[in-house]
């Protein structure tokens, strides 16, 4: 090709290419909400005299360009393979894969959101429970790294010590290491969640701990639907998907699942199927994030009930501890104020564990 | 707005573009002027009557200079003109500097201005500066066209970070230019490898460069490899902008000064300064440093001269101690090379060039601290004092996981590539090869340069302080 011709397929093509995508960014209706990132999508921004001169208009016209680009999510792909192909990074916007799972680096230990979390811990304590005889538990479920980058060069909290220090803060309740009965195939490859088919023995040795046996068996059910976990869209690579399962027997079929979310109860199903099929699968698992909750089970062999505090973790764990209690009462604390509680749940001589992912109590500035 | 961003790339430029290439061309500088005024309101909406003021002044002195020329109403309008241009700069840019240090030598506490700093102000009163003072001297008519010298001041392409153009460089062009498809080509290749070079290499390392900022596991090694990240981050950064000014100019007709030399292969720090940011130290040489005498006077003052000429050059980049340090560091390093050092540096071939990295890695230290205990602390730590680790954990990580970036950034920084291209170009049968993958390569790197920025990835504006 000699020079001029170079010349004119350069200008040709990035005229193509410049003009297509404008045209593009101009003609593209705006998206309310990205599937594959899980999140709102910048809208256009308000015009007015004072967000112009404020320079707000500006700014938000950015993020607005940005979220609205056409083929965006296939651009996010050309980002990705680029960073981890061509440039060999580790990680792509934190978001790293090791041994076929996908992951997000949080290796800061956040000791402000360590007290935070603490101090909602301390403050339910001495409000609802420090003057009764009941048993305080904590468990703290690892996140996946704890698991993946043991003895790696990719960075993890410093587990032990993160530990350590919750529970000198928390010095009052009982620490349950669940972590021997948990590896890295505990954990879906493109979720932060862990497995519910794979949590029998989490199950067992956290009731245990608390003074109840488990002996259930299940059967395994897996939906239909192929899991993209949260991890899968923020990588933006075409990653094969997980599948989820979940545990069913007689006992859980007959218990009954109340939710509070409201004021009024209303009955809600173990396993949510519209969830299921629904943009995060895993939500299937007592339906999601509800604030307050109750599983009781009529054909429990005691009437010992129990108060869990807890984020999303505990959806998939707390319908295998439904065998060993009559009532189990779930309280987020993310969702409903803590000094709300007394009006809604009786305390009084129940045991109570305080189950949290390392990252929640990492970055606990949800909990209220 | 800046070059590398969305709101620029794919709505601002290409609008721009069409209404430029379908104005006629009496009309093509009203539209540069016009379109160049919205680029600097979008960034700076408060700001554009300052800018416009500044512009209103230099054309009035400008003709005030040269209706009195030879008479001494003429040098009366050049020094209002300096003092209004440099008035203008020390109130928006050094006023809290002064009132900061003032509150501190004496113990009072007058109110801070708080004044935000418009960008790019640096650069468009240096261009005000030379067109007047071009002008008292006679080496250019003053323009007559306020649109002209306005679409001059304000181009876009170099209105926010550099290069400083002067307006002798452009004055015909202001009035004749062709736009060729040649030109274009040229200047879309040169946009294009300056994106990429920022989008790319720069903003990948200032993100390692922000990553150890916040860290707390420092090491000796993080450090090195933060200093050398950030070397590599300011060079990639400002002569990708400076790749990207130079190219729209050409898209545009004009032809701009070039501003970078790969520095990092000098053999000396005064080569090292023939090559960095040469429109300002030719800025700093022609209107400063020879005003003053330059070497052509006793040893005492061309020593003060040098001291000046360094001082105000470290000031010029940002209104703190650090950056005045920074200057007068290289002020220090020119002089023991002037002295006595020069004529064994050229006997090497190897240490030279080892010196002169090192010196100017630790100066870019100095550069991008926050203040100067922090320079002084982060230096310190990278020769192992303040109790800090050889190793660490975060090291280790972040220098395999920038590894190939960094080989890549250290390969571009030199002249290496373009060597490989050009004797490739030369062959007989690879040269035409080489014709038909460079504008598929510019294709990948505008489609991969764009993926970064919808992925919403680290972009900092590096110049906000000049």
């Amino acid at each position: 090709m000699t020079e001029k011709r170079k010349n004119i397929v350069t200008v040709c093509l990035f005229a193509v290419a410049i003009l297509g995508l404008s045209i593009g960014c101009w003609l593209k209706t705006p998206d309310a909400y990205s599937d594959s990132e899980r999140r709102a999508l910048q809208t256009f921004p308000e015009l007015t005299w004072s967000t112009v001169m404020s320079g707000d208009f500006m700014t938000e016209f950015e993020l607005y360009t940005q979220d609205q680009f056409p083929a965006r999510d296939q651009f996010r792909t050309v980002k990705s393979i680029c960073a981890f192909y061509a440039f060999s990074r580790l990680d792509n916007n934190d978001i790293f894969i090791k041994d076929g799972h996908i992951s997000k680096l949080d290796y800061v230990q956040n000791d402000p959101m360590l007290d935070h979390a603490a101090e909602r811990f301390d403050y339910i304590y001495n409000t609802y429970l420090s003057s009764s005889d009941a048993d305080v538990y904590l468990s703290i479920v690892p996140d996946k790294n704890y698991f993946l980058n043991q003895n790696s060069i990719y960075l993890s909290l410093d587990y032990d010590r993160f530990v350590s220090d919750m529970r000198q803060r928390v010095d009052y309740m009982t620490y349950i290491d669940i972590t021997d009965t948990l590896s890295i195939d505990d954990y879906y490859r493109t979720d932060s969640h862990w497995r519910q088919e794979r949590l029998i023995d989490t199950a067992r040795d956290l009731a245990s701990a608390m003074g109840t046996e488990l002996t259930a068996e299940y059967d395994v059910n897996t939906l239909d639907n192929p899991f993209y976990g949260v991890y899968s869209g923020q990588s933006a690579l075409p990653l094969s998907p997980d599948q989820i399962r979940y545990l069913t027997n007689d006992t859980l079929d007959s218990c009954i699942v109340t939710s509070y979310d409201t004021g009024k109860p209303v009955p809600k199903p173990m396993y949510d199927m519209e969830k299921a099929h629904g943009k995060d699968p895993y939500e299937m698992f007592l339906c999601g994030s509800d604030a307050l909750l109750t599983i009781e089970n009529p054909n429990a062999a005691s009437d010992k009930e129990i108060i869990i505090f807890r984020d999303s973790y505990a959806s998939s764990l707390t319908p295998l501890l439904a065998e060993g209690y009559s009532k189990i009462t779930l309280i987020d604390i993310r969702y409903v104020r803590s000094d709300m509680l007394g009006n809604l749940v009786d305390f009084s001589g129940h045991d109570v564990l305080f189950i949290y992912s390392s990252t929640i109590l990492n970055n606990s500035l949800a909990l209220k | 707005m800046l070059f590398c961003s969305i709101p620029f790339i794919y709505y601002f430029f290409p609008c721009t573009l069409l209404l430029y290439l379908i104005a006629p061309k009496q009309l093509k500088n009203s539209v540069l002027l016009l379109s160049s005024l919205v680029f600097y309101w979008w960034g700076e909406p408060r700001y554009v009557f300052l800018m416009l003021a500044a512009i209103l002044l230099g054309y009035v002195f400008g003709l005030l200079i040269e209706k009195f020329k030879d008479r001494w109403q003429s040098k009366l309008f050049l020094i209002l003109s300096v003092a209004s241009s440099l008035g203008m700069l020390g109130y928006y840019k050094y006023a809290d500097f002064f009132i900061q240090n003032f509150n501190a030598a004496t113990g009072l506490s007058v109110p801070l201005l708080n004044i935000a700093l418009p960008i790019g102000i640096s650069f468009y009163t240096f261009q005000i500066l030379s067109y007047t003072v071009d002008v008292y001297r006679g080496d250019v008519a003053a323009q007559k066209n306020p649109i002209n010298l306005g679409a001059y001041i304000a181009m876009f392409p170099q209105l926010i970070a550099g290069p400083i153009v002067r307006y002798r460089d452009v004055e015909h062009q202001l009035t004749d230019r062709k736009l060729t498809i040649e030109r274009t080509a040229i200047g879309i290749r040169r946009f294009i490898f300056g994106f990429a070079k920022k989008i790319l290499i720069a903003n990948s390392l200032g993100e390692l460069c922000d990553i150890f900022g916040t860290s707390t596991d420092r090491s000796v090694m993080f450090c090195w490899l933060y200093a050398v990240s950030y070397a590599l981050q300011v060079y990639f950064d400002f002569s990708g902008y400076s790749d990207m000014a130079i190219g729209l100019g050409k898209i545009l007709g004009f032809e701009f000064m070039e501003n970078f030399n790969y520095p990092y292969i000098s053999a000396s720090i005064t080569e090292f300064w023939r090559r960095w940011h040469i429109s300002l130290g030719s800025w700093f040489r022609d209107y400063v440093y020879i005003p003053l005498g330059g070497n052509r006077v006793s040893k005492l003052r061309w020593l003060r001269n040098i001291f000046i000429v360094w001082f105000l050059t470290g000031f010029w980049h940002g209104a703190a101690w650090n950056f005045i340090v920074w200057g007068l560091y290289f002020a220090v390093m020119l002089l023991i090379e002037k002295l006595w050092l020069l004529k064994y540096l050229q006997k090497s071939k190897v240490l030279n060039h080892l010196y002169v990295l090192f010196f100017v890695i630790i100066s870019f230290v100095i550069f991008n601290a926050s203040s100067m205990s922090d320079a002084v602390v982060c230096i310190g730590n990278m020769f192992g004092f303040g109790g800090v680790p050889f190793v660490s954990a975060q090291w280790l990580y972040y220098l395999r996981s920038y590894a190939v970036i960094l080989i890549i950034a250290a390969i571009g920084a030199t002249p290496l590539a373009a060597k490989a291209v050009s004797r490739l170009k030369e062959t007989k049968s690879l040269g035409k090869w080489v014709n038909i993958a460079e504008p598929v390569v510019l294709l990948i790197l505008l489609v991969v340069s764009t993926a970064y920025l919808v992925d919403g990835s680290f972009n900092p504006f590096l110049y906000f302080r000049f």
